[in-house]
């Protein structure tokens, strides 16, 4: 570490700029008002939380800025089992969060054509493209990425991440730690589950070299034990959306889920979920829906989209439509209770096999069967996701199933999670249209 | 070369009462299922299939391997076979595994085969584990379990037949031998009988080859779909003179060396030449690809992918600065596997050749 990097973190990161931005959430926290462009006459007031969250997100890739030569980088997959890198003081960075950001503030376009100039088909993951157009570039809506020391792709989400940190390893010239994650067509068997403990293993000595430290098993107990706790608060918030009217969309989940994925293990993180939930108990308490009429409730299937989560929230509450469940946020907490603290390695590889992008189709069907259920949903969206084929092969079945065997409505809606070339502003509306007279709203 | 069809192997393995497994690409040991006396048929698409059966199942943004693949079994073409083998090679596959097991079933075992994406001893170990249970899951359809001797010897016969399809390879780069039939020969090891098959390729050695002066060109991709392509190079005065294929080149495994078959079938797998579909490092990639074309002093390398094929598709960019390095020109063409040749593919190829020749 430089004096130079050091004293540029210290005071530009530590002493002002996190001081400065948590100043700002503290004072807009505590004089919260409504944004001024917002329906309410549709839908309730946001959350107050949500200035909190911006808080976190702006901190963190605030520090991204300065932290190269001051703390090791560490960029992982969304789902990857970040905790050993965690506890060794590696600075995370999801390049999947970064792309969904870039397709928030609609900036995919421009960055992706970055990547496709160079060769790369529009027919790989958006995120992939707009992450390897950030690398080729520099361009992102965050100012600037810290440069990584370390990668690891875990291919329980899919095996596009393997090629696309193939691509990162090659061209930032670091070491890329590999968690294979064999898919589980059934239940996990013995050697499955093995394997990932194996990996995860082997790893740490990778990890510990680019660290230069020695991982202390004290600690990744905690940043295990730390995760657990985000990932029941945060299963805890969405099952408070079963209550009627439901307090929170999924709308408003996808924008908070982002510190579940990107700070997991920080004690902060579960400050941040513990004071969400009470935010939204208080809700419940006063009889508020995150629609104003609730009148209908559904389910979403499969990652947002990312560039249209206003109109879709917007478009669906003029017609008293709640969004409440997700499987997509809902995997981000379901696997809370296989986590082991006192057996973190063993407990790590069996809850990162188990996600349910790394599940067969059918047993995906019996979870949004279940959530239809529990959460009394009158029909599902599921988002046809060009850019996840793993997420979506399977969806036409499970679309026709849930209308023919769950008799609920089921629309199948193509798009693109980032990539506003996949979308056609017209079939959608129409497509909806047509499903909420199904509906009956 | 006169050669039975799939449908009359089929018929034949059943006159002997044996079983048949269709297997779905594209990793997968072979000997595996000779050991037990089944013969395994290789299920890749087959282009010119209906797959409006298929579009009741999956999006059009889905390769035409699967789409061509899943409309095949849906049309009940593969009811003749008494085993499934859907190997895990890529998401799309994953998929497809994923819909045969849970929505389209029959009455036949559908397997699964997980395919580590590396070669390091934890991926052997696990792949060794993956062949177990795939030989315990054949032998519940089987009734028996091959012995240890009977797997060993089923492995030497399949690494005989790799090191015969090698020879035969340096055979057509040698001589330039028509393409067309050249790739047909190979591909017979997708159905035939192992004798049979290394009975054609040792027909095919023992005949005068005469020189050719066309220009080499190597393809690399997942499979030559459609075939046409070869007669196209040709035509244009070209001959691909080798390939990167995943169907073909790349599944030319290697020995083994264990004492005990699977772990040994896993070592012929993980160790063959680097794959898209294994996620392979791009340097080894790179090398394959250079030593290919420096071997066969090919002048060009066409990139012959199939639309969709998100793994192919990571690697082009890094794959064509590498030749671009070498001073090696390369092309990017796409295929649906389902169609002719698109009048732009065939414009794009002809001018490729036309320019290699100008040297």
């Amino acid at each position: 570490m430089s004096v130079a990097q050091s004293l540029n973190y210290h005071i530009k990161f530590k002493l002002f700029g996190s001081q400065i931005v948590k100043w700002q959430a503290n004072r807009a926290y505590r004089n919260f008002k409504e944004p001024k462009n917002r329906k309410s006459d549709i839908l309730a007031s946001p959350l107050k939380i949500g200035v909190k969250t911006k808080e976190l997100i702006t901190k963190h890739y605030l520090e991204g800025r300065y932290v190269n030569g001051v703390r090791p980088v560490a960029w992982v997959t969304s789902g990857a089992p970040v905790e050993i890198l965690k506890a060794l003081g590696f600075y995370i960075l999801y390049p999947e969060n970064h792309a969904a950001l870039c397709g928030a503030r609609r900036a995919t376009l421009d960055i992706s054509s970055e990547a496709e100039n160079r060769g790369y088909s529009v027919d790989i993951c958006s995120y992939a493209r707009t992450d390897i157009g950030t690398m080729l570039s520099g361009k992102t809506p965050v100012g600037k990425l810290p440069k990584p020391d370390i990668l690891l792709a875990c291919t329980n989400i899919c095996q596009t991440v393997l090629f696309w940190y193939r691509v990162l390893a090659k061209h930032y010239n670091v070491p890329l730690i590999v968690i294979d994650t064999p898919f589980l067509y059934d239940n996990a068997e013995p050697h499955q589950v093995e394997y990932v403990k194996n990996q995860l293993e082997n790893s740490i000595e990778t990890a510990e070299r680019v660290a230069k430290k020695s991982l202390d098993f004290a600690k990744l107990k905690n940043v295990v034990k730390l995760s657990k706790e985000a990932a029941a608060l945060w299963l805890e918030i969405m099952e408070r959306g079963k209550n009627i009217p439901a307090p929170i969309s999924v709308f408003d989940q996808f924008i908070h889920m982002a510190l579940v994925v990107e700070k997991r293990g920080d004690a902060e993180t579960v400050d941040f979920y513990a004071k969400m939930l009470a935010e939204i108990d208080e809700r419940i308490e006063k009889g508020i829906g995150a629609v104003v009429n609730e009148k209908k409730r559904l389910l979403w299937d499969n990652l947002p989209i990312w560039h249209k989560l206003r109109f879709l929230s917007e478009f669906l509450a003029e017609h008293g439509v709640s969004v409440v469940a997700s499987t997509y946020t809902n995997a981000w907490g379901e696997l809370a209770p296989m986590i082991d603290v006192n057996n973190p390695i063993e407990s790590l590889a069996k809850t990162y096999i188990h996600p349910i992008l790394n599940r067969s189709a059918e047993y995906k069907l019996q979870v949004m069967e279940k959530m239809i259920d529990e959460y009394k949903l009158d029909g599902a969206i599921l988002h046809s996701d060009r850019s996840c084929k793993p997420y979506s092969m399977g969806q036409v079945d499970e679309r026709n199933r849930l209308v023919t065997q769950a008799s609920k409505p089921a629309l199948l809606l193509e798009a693109d999670h980032s990539d506003p070339r996949s979308y056609a502003d017209e079939q959608v509306k129409n497509r909806l249209n047509a499903f909420l007279e199904m509906l009956g709203v | 070369m006169s050669v039975p069809t799939r449908l009359e192997i089929i018929e034949k393995v059943k006159k002997d009462k044996r079983g048949v497994a269709a297997v779905f690409p594209i990793h997968y040991p072979r000997e595996l299922f000779r050991a037990f006396g089944i013969h395994p048929i290789e299920v890749w698409g087959p282009p010119g299939v209906d797959t409006s059966l298929a579009m009741a199942h999956l999006q059009s943004y889905i390769c035409s391997v699967v789409q061509s693949g899943l409309s095949f079994y849906l049309s009940g073409a593969l009811d003749v076979v008494d085993i499934i083998l859907v190997p895990h090679c890529c998401d799309s596959l994953q998929g497809l595994g994923s819909i045969l097991k849970g929505f389209v079933k029959k009455d036949k075992p559908v397997f699964t085969l997980y395919i580590p994406r590396g070669k390091r001893n934890e991926d052997i170990e696990f792949l060794t584990k993956e062949l177990k249970r795939l030989y315990e899951n054949i032998a519940v359809f089987a009734g028996f379990k091959p012995t240890k001797d009977d797997l060993l010897d089923a492995v030497i016969k399949e690494e005989e037949a790799d090191k015969l399809t090698l020879k035969a390879y340096e055979v057509h780069r040698k001589f330039k031998t028509n393409a067309s039939e050249f790739y047909r020969l190979i591909r017979l090891r997708e159905y035939l009988p192992l004798v049979e098959f290394e009975t054609h390729v040792n027909e095919f050695m023992q005949k005068k080859h005469k020189p050719s002066d066309s220009v080499g060109v190597v393809f690399s991709g997942v499979l030559p779909e459609p075939m046409d392509i070869f007669r196209l190079v040709e035509e244009s005065g070209g001959v691909v003179i080798d390939d990167d294929f995943a169907s073909l080149r790349r599944r030319i495994y290697p020995l083994g060396e264990s004492d005990d078959p699977f772990e040994r079938m896993a070592q012929r797998i993980l160790n063959a030449p680097p794959d898209a579909m294994k996620g392979s490092p791009f340097k080894d990639r790179e090398k394959f690809l250079l030593d290919i074309v420096r071997n066969s002093s090919a002048q060009g390398v066409v990139f012959y992918n199939v639309k969709f094929c998100e793994p192919e598709k990571f690697y082009h960019p890094i794959l064509k600065d590498s030749l671009k390095n070498a001073g090696i020109r390369s092309i990017v063409v796409e295929v649906d596997i389902n169609e002719p040749l698109p009048q732009q593919v065939k414009t794009r190829i002809r001018a490729f050749i036309e320019t290699l020749k100008r040297g």
